[in-house]
C-alpha cells in the first residue's frame, strides 16, 4: 500500500532542484514567449504581403515548424546547427548555457509558426477594404499593418493565441531531452534517486496547472483590454 | 450442493492464489520473463544482420531460466522503466545493467554480483583534463537516472552533471564540447573511446566500482533464492566467464578481465 511522502521532495537538494526547475520552465517560457510573439508579427505580415518571395518564406516557416515533431526540431538546434557555426562562437555559446539558448530558439520558432496562424486567421476574420482604407488615408504596408490591421487582428485572435501560450508552456518540458534542467527535469531527476514517482510528478502537475490556469485569466484580462474602447 | 463444490472450489483457488509465489508461477508457465535493455552493446543489442536480441545480459537471463528449467521470455524494456516494470510485476527477472545502490534496494531484490565494472570519466585528449579535480566548475553529462550520474554527483560535486536521455547522446554533448566530461561505466564507454580513434580517453580516476546485479520482485524469497543457486552454478561450472570472455574477453573491443568473481549483495 502507498504512503505518500511529500517532505522528502520538498527538502534539502531536492526542494533546490524543484525551485531551480521551475525557474527555469518560467523563464524558458517568457523568453520563447516573447521571442516567438514578436517574430509571429513579421511571419504574418510577410504571409500577407503580397511579395511572393516573402510570402514563399514564411509558407516555408510555418510548414517546417508545423510538420516537424518538436523534440526534432530541439536536437536539430541543439546538435545539428552548431556544428555549421565557427567553433569560437560554439566555444562562446557552450560556455554560455548553449542548452537553454538553444532550447529558447527552438520553442519560439515553433511558436511564432502557431502565433502567425491564429493572426492569420483573425487578420482574415477582416474585410479587405479595412487595408486598401488604410493605404487610401496614406499609410504605408507597414504602418497600415501596425496601425490597423495587426491590432484588430490580434484581438480576434486573443482565444485561440492563449490556447498556443498554454501549449508552449507545457513544451517547454521538451528541453529536457537536450539538458535543460526545467521543471520536468528536475521531477525526473527527484523520481530517479528517491522513487517518489507519484509524489514528484503530482508536484509538477500541480506546478504546470496552477500556471497554466494562470496564464488563462491573463488572456480573459487580455481580452478585455483589447476590446475597442466603449465596449467594455 | 453444487454451489457448494463451486464455492469451495473457488476458495480454494484463492487460497492458492494467495499462496502461491513467482517461482510457482515460472514453473508452472514453463518461461521466465525476463527484462534487458535494447541497445546496449554488448549487454543487449539487435543483431543487425538477424534483428534478434543477443548479448551478456541476454544470455545470462537465459542462462539462469535453463538452470530453473523453463525457457526465457524476453523483453526489451528502457532504462528508466526496469525497475517500475519489476515492481508492477511485468517481468520476472532484471538484468539490465543493474548497478547495486541502497535506493534501489529498497524498490527491488538484488541478486548476487555477478560482475563489477569500474565506473569512469571520459574527456577529450586535448582538453589537457588529467583529474577528477581538474573538473571542477566544468559540466559532466551522464545517461539519466544511471549510476555514473549518482557517482559523478557524489565524487565530483563541484561539477555540474548534465542528463541525456541515452548515451550516444551524452557523448555528443561531450564531442561538441557541450559538457568537459562524460560519466559512463567502462563497459558501455570504451566503444566511444575506441571508436574515435585517440579523440578521447577515460581518466586514470575511477569514480566507484559498480557491483552489477540480476533483480527480481521485492518479497519474492524462493525466487531470489532460485535466481542466487543459478548465478552460483553459473560461475561454479565456469558459465559466466566463459559468457564473459565472449562479450567482454581479450577478442571484443571492451578487453576488460573479470576481476571480481560472483559477491553476496550483502557485502556492498
Amino acid at each position: 500500500m502507498l504512503t505518500l511522502d511529500f517532505a522528502t521532495i520538498f527538502h534539502g537538494r531536492y526542494a533546490d532542484w524543484l525551485l531551480a526547475g521551475a525557474l527555469t520552465t518560467l523563464a524558458l517560457f517568457a523568453v520563447s514567449w516573447v521571442m516567438g510573439f514578436v517574430l509571429s508579427l513579421l511571419v504574418v505580415s510577410a504571409r500577407s504581403s503580397g511579395v511572393k518571395l516573402l510570402q514563399a518564406v514564411a509558407f516555408a516557416f510555418v510548414g517546417y515548424h508545423r510538420n516537424v515533431p518538436g523534440l526534432v526540431q530541439l536536437f536539430v538546434w541543439y546538435f545539428g546547427i552548431p556544428q555549421f557555426l565557427p567553433d569560437a562562437w560554439q566555444m562562446w555559446i557552450n560556455a554560455h548555457g548553449s542548452e537553454f539558448i538553444f532550447g529558447c530558439i527552438a520553442l519560439s520558432l515553433n511558436a511564432a509558426a502557431y502565433m502567425s496562424e491564429d493572426l492569420r486567421s483573425g487578420m482574415r476574420s477582416l474585410p479587405p477594404s479595412q487595408l486598401e482604407a488604410a493605404r487610401a488615408l496614406g499609410l504605408s504596408y507597414v504602418s497600415a499593418m501596425r496601425k490597423v490591421l495587426l491590432p484588430q487582428a490580434i484581438r480576434v485572435a486573443v482565444p485561440p493565441l492563449v490556447n498556443q501560450s498554454l501549449g508552449l508552456f507545457k513544451a517547454t518540458s521538451l528541453a529536457m531531452a537536450i539538458g535543460v534542467a526545467e521543471m520536468t527535469y528536475a521531477t525526473h531527476q527527484i523520481e530517479n534517486e528517491t522513487f517518489k514517482t507519484f509524489e514528484a510528478f503530482a508536484v509538477a502537475s500541480v506546478f504546470y496547472w496552477v500556471f497554466s490556469f494562470l496564464l488563462m485569466a491573463l488572456g480573459h484580462r487580455a481580452n478585455r483590454w483589447l476590446r475597442p474602447r466603449g465596449s467594455r | 450442493m453444487r454451489s457448494a463444490v463451486a464455492g469451495l472450489a473457488c476458495a480454494t483457488l484463492f487460497v492458492g492464489l494467495a499462496h502461491a509465489d513467482r517461482l510457482s508461477d515460472i514453473k508452472a508457465r514453463g518461461s521466465l520473463t525476463c527484462a534487458t535493455l535494447s541497445g546496449s552493446e554488448p549487454l543487449a543489442y539487435q543483431d543487425p544482420a538477424t534483428r534478434k536480441y543477443i548479448g551478456f545480459d541476454v544470455d545470462t537471463c537465459a542462462a539462469v531460466a535453463q538452470h530453473l528449467g523453463v525457457k526465457m521470455e524476453h523483453k526489451p524494456v528502457t532504462v528508466e522503466a526496469r525497475i517500475p516494470e519489476l515492481a508492477l510485476g511485468r517481468v520476472d527477472l532484471v538484468a539490465a545493467a543493474m548497478g547495486y545502490t541502497k535506493e534501489r534496494a529498497e524498490q527491488v531484490a538484488f541478486t548476487a554480483s555477478h560482475y563489477q565494472i569500474p565506473l569512469k570519466v571520459i574527456v577529450a585528449t586535448s582538453s589537457g583534463i588529467t583529474k577528477f579535480a581538474d573538473l571542477a566548475g566544468k559540466k559532466i553529462s551522464a545517461n539519466k537516472g544511471s549510476t555514473p550520474e549518482l557517482h559523478a554527483r557524489r565524487v565530483i560535486p563541484s561539477a555540474d552533471v548534465v542528463t541525456f536521455q541515452d548515451a550516444p547522446t551524452a557523448f555528443l554533448a561531450l564531442q561538441q564540447g557541450k559538457v568537459q566530461g562524460f560519466a559512463i561505466a567502462q563497459a558501455s564507454g570504451s566503444r566511444f573511446v575506441s571508436e574515435t580513434g585517440g579523440k578521447f580517453k577515460f581518466l586514470d580516476e575511477t569514480l566507484a566500482w559498480e557491483a552489477t546485479a540480476l533483480a527480481v520482485k521485492k518479497d519474492e524469497p524462493a525466487l531470489l533464492a532460485a535466481v542466487n543457486k543459478a548465478l552460483e552454478e553459473m560461475e561454479a561450472s565456469g558459465e559466466l566467464d566463459a559468457m564473459w570472455v565472449k562479450w567482454y574477453g581479450p577478442t571484443t573491443k571492451y578487453n576488460i578481465p573479470r576481476e571480481k568473481k560472483l559477491t553476496p549483495i550483502s557485502r556492498f
